[in-house]
């Protein structure tokens, strides 16, 4: 009877929602900072 | 090219000068070694490790912080005095210009080298007599590539406005192949093991040496360029 | 091309806007597609024996380290290049791989700890990956802080270019040396989930995952290009 596999399931979440997190949060930055220099039209 | 070469030595004695008059980076940076070595006696337990284990380390991060100083004060002063602008308004070769900076900081580095090995030997009671020879060898190998980089840095750190912050976080990384393998190197020394065994770092040393002195030779003409 | 004076250039920001326009497309896309990848990590690909559910952490551990490989080898090309042809642009798509590859190296390396803690019972090995992303991060980091304290544009180009293609170079240095280093004290033996021998299911899985994580890369890079554009066509208004 095989062994069951360890009970990790914690941080494979953990990991997943950190790297969600980096990536969409520099997402948001960038999309903030395109936002806010290509707003102004001619002065 | 002997042009060159002595352009680039008169370079360099000049800076030397400039230096031997002033002391500054000199009296830092050997007063800067003297103490990390005082810290890291302190800093261990000896009943939990050795002077000799810590030796080789103790003594390349002390190199390695002492250098760092070093280079980095040679070119401030520089800057204070404005010197480096009027050598570009000479029509110097760069290539002779990058050698002659690189010879006068590889004297400072070997200078601060040459007083902190001897307070090693002295606080960490290390019995150098056999191993002497091959830990001035590899301090002159790793000790160039690292000078050679710390070189053109610091020509691009000085311009910046936190000149003293800049070198160290752009020249630490290139400084870690160097010193590992001389660390590597210099604990076989001290533990007397055949040379065979130090082949692969000595190699390391030296193939990141050639690499690296080229490298920023061609490269400090876009360094310096106006 | 300027438009009325005091005005940015309209063409440069106009092209600026289609620019980062685009970007956002390819990196929405690429997001989903990432999101594919996790579903397909969590729901469609066997549970590895030995490490359990963690293992899954492999699919975006792996391709975040070789999307900020891609980004920094490419800081370091387009560097040498703009040494050589002088091109702007070069230094523009420099700058951009450089920040976007701190985001894909700041992935790795927190997902690296989180996966290596429950498989070997410490949060940090020095394995040669992980130590080199870890290099990659400070030189990026190094790179990023230069640009930021040299304000002539043409000198923060070259300084810049020189410090890339520096870097690139130490690379091979940093993988030899804790290559040396771990062959001359071995560490104890750890699980080699990349080994040839993987499953063709998580084989797949892995696939999908990088290429989207390498889209995302460019949709990114796309993006943060566009943002520079647009820095610079302000800059020259407000200049001229």
């Amino acid at each position: 009877m095989p062994a069951e596999p360890p009970a990790t399931g914690g941080y494979m979440v953990a990991a997943y929602v950190v790297a969600g997190t980096i990536l969409l949060g520099y997402f948001l930055s960038l999309l903030r900072r395109a936002k806010r220099i290509l707003k102004q039209r001619e002065r | 090219m002997a042009d060159g070469l002595r352009l680039a030595l008169v370079i360099a004695a000049k800076d030397v000068r400039a230096e031997l008059r002033s002391k500054t980076a000199l009296l830092s940076a050997t007063v800067f070694a003297a103490l990390v070595l005082v810290i890291f006696n302190f800093a261990r337990d000896p009943t939990a490790l050795s002077a000799t284990d810590l030796a080789p380390s103790a003594l390349w991060v002390t190199f390695a912080f002492a250098a760092m100083v070093a280079m980095n004060r040679s070119f401030t002063v520089e800057r204070e005095h404005g010197a480096l602008d009027g050598l570009l308004l000479a029509p110097v070769p760069r290539g002779a210009l990058f050698t002659g900076k690189m010879l006068a900081n590889l004297a400072f580095v070997a200078a601060v080298e040459a007083v902190a090995l001897p307070l090693f030997i002295l606080f960490f009671n290390v019995d150098l007599s056999r191993a002497l020879p091959g830990i001035i060898g590899t301090a002159a190998l790793a000790t160039v590539g690292f000078v050679a980089v710390g070189t053109i840095f610091g020509a691009m750190a000085v311009r910046t406005r936190f000149a003293e912050l800049m070198l160290p976080v752009l020249l630490l990384p290139f400084m870690v192949p160097p010193l590992i393998g001389a660390v590597q190197v210099t604990s076989r020394l001290l533990a007397a093991r055949p040379l065979s065994e130090m082949m692969g770092w000595l190699r390391l040393l030296a193939v990141y040496d050639v690499v690296f002195v080229t490298l920023a030779a061609l490269a400090f003409s876009f360094v310096v360029e106006e | 091309m300027t438009g009325l004076s005091g005005a940015a250039p309209v063409v440069t920001l106009t092209r600026a806007r289609a620019v980062v326009r685009r970007g956002i497309i390819i990196s929405s896309i690429a997001l989903i597609g990432i999101g594919v990848a996790a579903i397909l990590a969590l729901g469609f690909t066997p549970i590895e024996a030995r490490q359990g559910l963690a293992q899954k952490i492999f699919y975006l551990h792996v391709p975040s380290a070789w999307s900020a490989l891609l980004a920094f080898s490419l800081v370091g090309i387009a560097g040498g290049l703009y040494l050589w042809l002088e091109d702007p642009r070069l230094d523009l798509f420099a700058a951009a791989s450089a920040e976007v590859g701190v985001a894909f190296a700041a992935v790795m390396l927190t997902t690296g700890p989180i996966w290596a803690k429950p498989i070997w019972g410490t949060w940090w090995t020095w394995d040669a990956r992980l130590t080199l992303t870890l290099f990659l991060f400070f030189l990026f980091v190094g790179y990023l802080a230069l640009r930021a304290a040299v304000h002539d544009r043409h000198e923060r180009a070259r300084f810049s270019a020189v410090v890339g293609i520096m870097g690139l170079l130490l690379v091979p240095f940093i993988h030899l040396s804790v290559y040396l280093f771990r062959t001359l004290h071995p560490q104890p033996i750890v699980l080699k989930p990349s080994a040839p021998s993987l499953p063709w299911e998580m084989l797949r899985t892995l696939l999908v995952s990088t290429v989207m994580f390498t889209l995302l890369y460019i949709g990114y890079v796309t993006i943060r290009y566009g943002i520079g554009l647009a820095i610079d066509a302000r800059e020259q208004s407000d200049a001229g």
